[in-house]
């Protein structure tokens, strides 16, 4: 076998074995790369370069924006202004078949514009949503489905923590990847209604028929929706808005917009130490494993570079003579499979070393490649037995919804994603248009 | 026999705990403070006030600076809370007895990458600091700055998985419930 394949099957298949018998994602790489180091980049040298190279992954002013993006969803969660948002927009919709499911919808909508973070989405709405769904009579297909799929959707709107990771990893602008987010992201949430509305109106036994409507009139039906969703949605135009018009750059707007929703649940009076130190831990949570296992990946790929590998394997997949567009049905191929063992951050630190040269020795369009992989991790998410989303709700939902509702409830979102992916791959504006305008 | 929670260990144990909790502490002090650094100089710079910088040249060292302690100083925190991600998808299929020795050999494998990065680390604090290396940014300062919170970090790490592994001898014969996946 030659060296580089060698190389490939240690650090690879060495990751892989690691990854399975348990090890923390993050131990796995450090472990991974000490050996590699060792044999790969000239010994002791190799591991002192091994430890600069971990220091300098994490302090990079790129990667800042991680910790920020979830701060906001989670003061938004901890702080109550987010069963606020539900309320406004329920009074809002009315006499629409599944109505609630529609709200779920909506609301995970508003929330992704603001959340940085798939897990506080789903588990705030899956807490306070899915119980008065079942009360209803909602059938725990229809309560938990939108729920978990809207939660999924949160990565692809901005502001996301894992977008940002994707970029900063793959050298993919990352304001960029943010922005081409938002219309994919949009489409599912759209195509999440229109299937909810149909498959109530074919199997109307799915939801109750005589929901109880929102009663209110002229103002009292507007007031949260004017005073809660709409400062909301302010925030992520400020968001979105700055990092379009290129007046600040995703760090800047992340600390403007978790500042700013610092400032509303201020200005709400919601913003307690408890509910202050409650959000901060949250954050901590999710962005300190986050940045922990870049901490101990960062040099992965650069000892599969170094050992030839990432060379190797890219010029012995060129050397196949396939199709650019055989190539990146591949790679999604194994994205989705991935997606169904690993968590979303492990995808990204396996594939990344090597599907990044490959898309640059290819001339492929790095920001339509970009939301492939974006879409391809969100359908991650949701697939069974351990999508990340589907561990979330069996976590918050009431033991009489089983795993097979759950896996069942999520059946026609993961295909509506996989209808989304195609539509991606087949027309590339739908993910480059509003990138393009950022020039 | 003594009950587990008063045992010597079990007290060192949770003094330990509070050693995490207060880096913690420490870490989200300074997320708030990263957050305050990037919100001023965005402010000072797009608003131009009298008497005052036109934003602060040092903000984007003092923050990457930050996010790497944010780092360290979680993570230990985190490995006691089981928040450091994996896969147990293999686990969760395996006979229990097999499942709990993967678990020992997980734990036994990462400690030994604690104790290599620790070694590892020390050799390159101690080496720059010996050469004298700077690390020349927007501020000048010794690399050895950088390079000494790192063995530290996972001095605590490695020592987490002792009592780590302590916890899981008392435990049942199976795999754990750690966190499954970020964000």
């Amino acid at each position: 076998m030659s060296d580089w394949g060698q190389a490939a099957w240690l650090m690879l298949g060495g990751s892989t074995v690691l990854l399975m018998i348990g090890m923390p994602v993050a131990f796995t790489f450090i472990g991974v790369n000490l050996i590699g180091a060792w044999l790969y980049m000239g010994h002791e040298p190799g591991l002192l370069q091994l430890v600069r190279s971990s220091v300098s992954s994490v302090a990079s002013f790129a990667l800042t924006p991680i910790p920020l993006f979830v701060l906001m969803g989670e003061v938004l969660f901890h702080t109550g202004i987010a069963l606020k948002v539900i309320e406004g927009i329920e009074h809002l919709i009315s006499r629409i078949p599944g109505r609630l499911a529609v709200v779920a919808v909506v609301s995970g909508t508003v929330f992704s514009a603001i959340s940085g973070s798939t897990i506080a989405t789903t588990a705030m709405l899956g807490s306070l949503m899915l119980p008065v769904m079942l009360a209803r009579g909602y059938h725990p297909t229809l309560a938990s489905g939108p729920i978990m799929a809207i939660g999924a959707v949160d990565m692809l709107i901005p502001p996301s923590a894992l977008t940002v990771l994707l970029g900063s990893l793959s050298g993919i602008s990352i304001s960029k990847l943010l922005i081409g987010g938002v219309l994919p992201g949009i489409i599912l949430s759209m195509a999440f209604v229109i299937w909810i509305v149909l498959r109530v109106k074919i199997s109307p036994e799915l939801a109750p028929q005589e929901e109880a409507q929102p009663s209110l009139k002229g103002w009292p039906r507007y007031r949260l929706f004017v005073f809660y969703v709409l400062p909301t949605l302010c925030i992520f135009a400020v968001v979105v808005g700055a990092l379009a018009q290129g007046w600040a750059t995703p760090t800047e707007c992340a600390a403007l917009g978790a500042f700013a929703t610092l400032v509303q649940a201020s200005l709400f009076k919601v913003l307690k130490w408890s509910s202050m130190v409650k959000a901060l831990e949250g954050t901590a949570s999710i962005s300190g494993m986050i940045l922990f296992i870049i901490l101990g990946a960062t040099t992965f790929a650069q000892i599969l570079s170094f050992s030839g590998a990432s060379t190797g394997l890219v010029q012995w997949i060129i050397g196949q003579g396939l199709s650019k567009d055989l190539v990146i049905m591949g790679m999604m191929v194994v994205l989705i499979v991935l997606g169904v063992f690993v968590d979303q951050v492990s995808m990204m630190m396996i594939t990344l070393p090597i599907f990044m040269p490959l898309v640059q020795s290819l001339g492929i369009d790095v920001i339509w490649f970009g939301i492939l992989f974006l879409i391809c991790m969100q359908m991650g998410l949701l697939l069974p037995p351990h999508g990340l989303l589907i561990m979330t709700m069996r976590g918050v939902a009431p033991p009489s919804v089983t795993m097979l509702h759950l896996y069942q409830a999520v059946a026609p979102y993961v295909l509506m994603s996989l209808l989304l992916l195609m539509a991606v791959f087949l027309y590339p504006p739908i993910a480059t248009y509003f990138p393009a305008l950022l020039g | 026999m003594k009950h587990p929670s008063t045992s010597p260990l079990s007290i060192l144990s949770l003094a330990y705990g509070r050693l995490l909790q207060g880096l913690k502490a420490l870490g989200l002090v300074m997320l708030w403070l990263m957050m305050m650094v990037i919100v001023l100089d965005v402010f000072l710079r797009n608003v131009h006030l009298p008497g005052l910088p036109q934003g602060l040249a040092w903000s984007n060292e003092l923050c990457e600076f930050l996010l790497y302690l944010i780092t360290l100083c979680l993570s230990p925190w985190l490995l006691r809370q089981g928040q450091h991600i994996r896969v147990d998808i293999v686990l969760q299929v395996l006979p229990k007895p097999v499942a709990y020795a993967l678990e020992w050999l997980a734990d036994t494998l990462v400690l030994a990458c604690c104790v290599f990065m620790a070694y590892e680390g020390l050799q390159a604090t101690m080496e720059s600091y010996n050469s004298g290396a700077l690390s020349i940014k927007t501020w000048v300062t010794p690399e050895w700055w950088s390079l000494a919170p790192l063995p530290v970090t996972f001095t605590l790490l490695g020592l987490e998985m002792v009592w780590r592994m302590q916890r899981l001898r008392q435990a049942p014969v199976a795999p754990r419930s750690d966190a499954v996946s970020a964000s």
